[in-house]
């Protein structure tokens, strides 16, 4: 104690976790779920999280994770009986209602939506009640419906203005989680702000949005759209060269917006990790507790080194995965029942699939999402320490029910 | 106590639960259980072994906590001899992880039986439920649900070709009549108690399908493969069939459980809905085979019932059969076509009978599409 009080500024975090017992962990899980169909993923997530928590130090003292498996399994099993009525009245509405049943499908899309964002933020509460750091409890107030609500407005804005209001989507939604969010009776807030993460990200979307709008320019500009309408109505008979007549250098403006939306692919998937990195650090420099603020260190290139990781990690398992199908592929062809090989060859696929998707989901996992949490706790840098020893116990017991809608509605995060 | 090698006492650190300072403590193993003092020699807990747990914390430290207890108190040892000596007395405290093994092998034990008989639900249960329930769905509620299917159905089929409609001869009164006259005798013949719509559409593949409600399709390529009249009426008897047996009905209700045990039961670890979709597409082939059967079944009864050639069927199935686009046996909704046939011409009585529509009705059905 004597020794906190001198020493205020720059207390570090550590993550304590090797890659190895990770890498066991959520491979063995992967198997698991392969057996049991999924049913696993209730204690692999709780074996996830005991291994992140409890390897995250935080000035000398470890967190401890606090969740079971069965709490997940339960919460999930409410969430059913929540959505079954949802999804059948949908059902039945849709079939009544006629012409408002045709656009079920975007109600559907909307209401889902909300009740996905109402799922994250019980699912963040679930997980702050259960994490527990030097004998106390975190804990999680306010409403889940308002901040549904507030996640959906904000979704539309970002979505008219093609993501340029994203920065103050996240500074808006964090602000109002972290001042719910309660260590002891201590309340968190956010002191990330919007403006800094706009122009932080601006040349980020420039340089992903300029090719889509040299590629819609090209198209407005450069054709004659009423020409190619009228050429696309004359019938199916040698239409390319109809619209070329029509508008010249109609194949020219395609080709050129076609490269144009290449670019801006290319450029989306290369630049992410930066704005991954970016968003990251901003938002763990805009966390406090009190006294207690962080400031994040994160260097983009070790983001980077993770991508590579998982890439070569993944080519590996592709080719591993390559050769298998390959044998297996030839095996089945040497079967002489012709039913039996489409059979065995139908099943083939689908398990190959199955264990596709879980071999680059766990890959994914061992490699971009762990270095993300351990290079994000261990770029962290704490002042106002000393308030750690002061923090009392809240009155808030959390939540008894756990993350079960969003399992169900698939929004989980770790 | 002091000669064994296993220590009696040895430092940690508590917390309180109260207050998230960190106090240096003493600990010492009792008999019964452990007590722990501050720097100052005061007595701050006594423990039972039989009340103490281990929680979450990195393998070198012991986080220990008190079994029902309101306040979070934690005790954290680090001394590894110390951790050792508390695992030997506690018998809930599973350092090795041996109890934590156990349960953790009944639990995938339990699951895995738990996912075989979620799997013989899906291939066994569901078709069989959706079978027993078919039969309650109002009349009223399937027309409902075959006007929403036909609807997405007309949707997704009409390729918008200018000039024409989606529709055949909505305004030629001698084929509509001549297709009344084919229709008549079949409906009668099956007395379904709901009204039967027949439409014709301009689709160029050979093919004809049944809606729940009783709307029944005929594509204008399978009119183009009919030779006789007596070919497409046995396909449009194969098609009352499934409007008779109520299978599309059934197929929703199976859509639907199926949808929602694989899809939700299970859960979506790894976000493959697409895993879903295909064990669904399998699953649900797999059903409409026997169904497809069935229909064939009834179509044959029909068609000799109301006076047509039973076998009519049969001939153009090999031709549609010969044309069927090649894919998966396994995904494809009709059966082997060989033995389709084969077993419509077991059932089918020989006998010729006359044909279906007169030979000018035949022709003017012919040109449905053509106007």
């Amino acid at each position: 104690m004597t020794m906190s009080s001198l020493d205020t500024t720059g207390r570090a975090t550590h993550f304590l976790g090797s890659k190895r017992d990770y890498w066991r962990l959520l491979s063995r899980g992967a198997l698991l779920l392969i057996v049991t169909l999924g049913l696993y993923r209730f204690w692999l997530m709780t074996d996830i999280r005991r291994f992140l928590w409890c390897h995250t130090e935080i000035d000398g003292e470890t967190l401890e994770y606090c969740g079971t498996p069965l709490e997940l399994l339960l919460g999930f099993l409410v969430a059913l009986a929540v959505l079954i009525p949802i999804y059948g009245s949908f059902f039945l509405a849709a079939l009544d209602l006629g012409s408002i049943g045709q656009w079920s499908g975007l109600i559907g899309f909307v209401g889902l939506g909300f009740l996905g964002q109402y799922a994250i933020y019980r699912a963040r509460r679930y997980r702050l009640s259960r994490t527990i750091y030097r004998g106390l409890r975190f804990s999680q107030a306010g409403s889940a419906w308002l901040y549904a609500l507030r996640a959906l407005a904000w979704w539309v804005v970002t979505a008219l203005t093609l993501g340029l209001a994203y920065p103050f989507q996240v500074a808006s939604l964090e602000r109002y989680k972290m001042r719910n969010t309660y260590y002891g009776n201590q309340p968190g807030r956010f002191a990330g702000d919007g403006w800094r993460l706009f122009f932080r990200g601006l040349p980020l979307w420039l340089l992903t949005m300029g090719p889509i709008a040299a590629a819609i320019s090209a198209l407005v500009g450069a054709v004659d759209w009423d020409g190619v309408v009228n050429a696309l109505g004359q019938g199916s008979d040698n239409v390319m060269a109809r619209v070329e007549g029509a508008s010249p250098g109609f194949g020219a403006a395609i080709a050129f917006s076609l490269l144009m939306l290449a670019v801006a692919i290319g450029m989306a998937s290369l630049l992410y990790p930066v704005f991954q990195s970016m968003v990251l650090r901003w938002w763990c420099s805009g966390l406090r507790f009190g006294e207690l603020s962080a400031r994040s260190k994160l260097r983009i290139r070790d983001v980077y080194r993770a991508y590579m990781r998982f890439l070569w990690y993944a080519l590996l398992f592709t080719a591993l995965l390559g050769a298998v199908s390959l044998v297996l592929g030839i095996a089945v062809a040497a079967l002489s029942v012709p039913d039996g090989a489409e059979l065995a060859g139908t099943a083939i696929a689908l398990a190959g699939y199955v264990v596709a998707a879980l071999g680059y989901s766990t890959i994914y996992r061992a490699t971009v999402l762990l270095s993300l949490w351990q290079l994000g706790v261990d770029a962290l840098q704490l002042s106002g320490v000393e308030m750690l020893d002061k923090v009392e116990a809240g009155t808030r017991t959390g939540s008894s029910l756990s993350e079960g809608l969003a399992d169900a509605l698939n929004v989980g995060g770790y | 106590m002091r000669d064994t090698a296993i220590p009696a006492a040895g430092d940690g650190i508590y917390f309180d639960g109260r207050v998230s300072v960190r106090r240096r403590v003493r600990v010492a193993l009792t008999v019964s259980g452990l007590e722990f003092e501050d720097t100052d020699g005061r007595l701050l807990g006594q423990w039972a072994y039989s009340e103490i747990q281990s929680l979450n914390a990195p393998a070198n430290v012991l986080r220990l906590g008190k079994r029902n207890n309101a306040r979070l108190e934690r005790l954290e040892i680090a001394d590894d001899a110390l951790a050792a000596a508390i695992d030997a007395r506690a018998l809930q405290i599973d350092r090795s992880g041996g109890l934590q093994k156990r349960q953790r092998i009944a639990v995938i034990g339990w699951s895995v039986l738990a996912t075989f008989s979620l799997l013989l639900l899906a291939w066994i249960g569901v078709p069989a439920a959706a079978a027993r329930l078919t039969p309650y769905v109002p009349v009223a509620l399937e027309r409902k649900l075959g006007n929403a299917v036909d609807a997405q159905v007309r949707e997704t089929l009409d390729t918008h070709r200018l000039g024409v409609g989606f529709e055949c001869g909505t305004s030629n009164t001698g084929a509509q009549s001549a297709l009344a006259r084919m229709q008549q005798p079949l409906e009668r013949a099956a007395a379904l108690g709901t009204p039967l719509t027949l439409t014709v559409v301009r689709r160029p593949e050979s093919n004809a399908f049944a809606l729940p409600g009783g709307h029944i399709y005929v594509f204008e390529g399978l009119i183009d493969k009919s030779a006789t009249p007596d070919e497409l009426a046995g396909v449009l008897a194969h098609e009352i069939g499934h409007v008779a047996h109520r299978d599309g009905t059934r197929a929703v209700l199976q859509q639907a459980g199926l949808s929602f045990l694989l899809g939700m039961i299970l859960g979506d670890f790894i976000g493959g809905g697409a895993v879903v979709i295909a064990a669904r597409t399998v699953l649900q082939s797999s059903y409409s085979r026997e169904v497809e059967t069935a229909a064939d079944v009834y179509g044959v009864a029909l068609m000799q019932k109301a006076g047509g050639d039973g076998r009519a069927l049969g001939t153009i199935l090999n031709k549609i059969g010969g044309a069927t686009e090649p894919g998966m046996k396994i995904l494809r909704d009709h059966p082997e076509t060989a033995a389709r046939i084969a077993a419509i011409n077991r059932l089918a009585s020989a006998g010729k009978a006359a044909a279906f529509l007169g030979a000018e009705d035949w022709a003017s059905l012919r040109a449905i599409c053509k106007g």
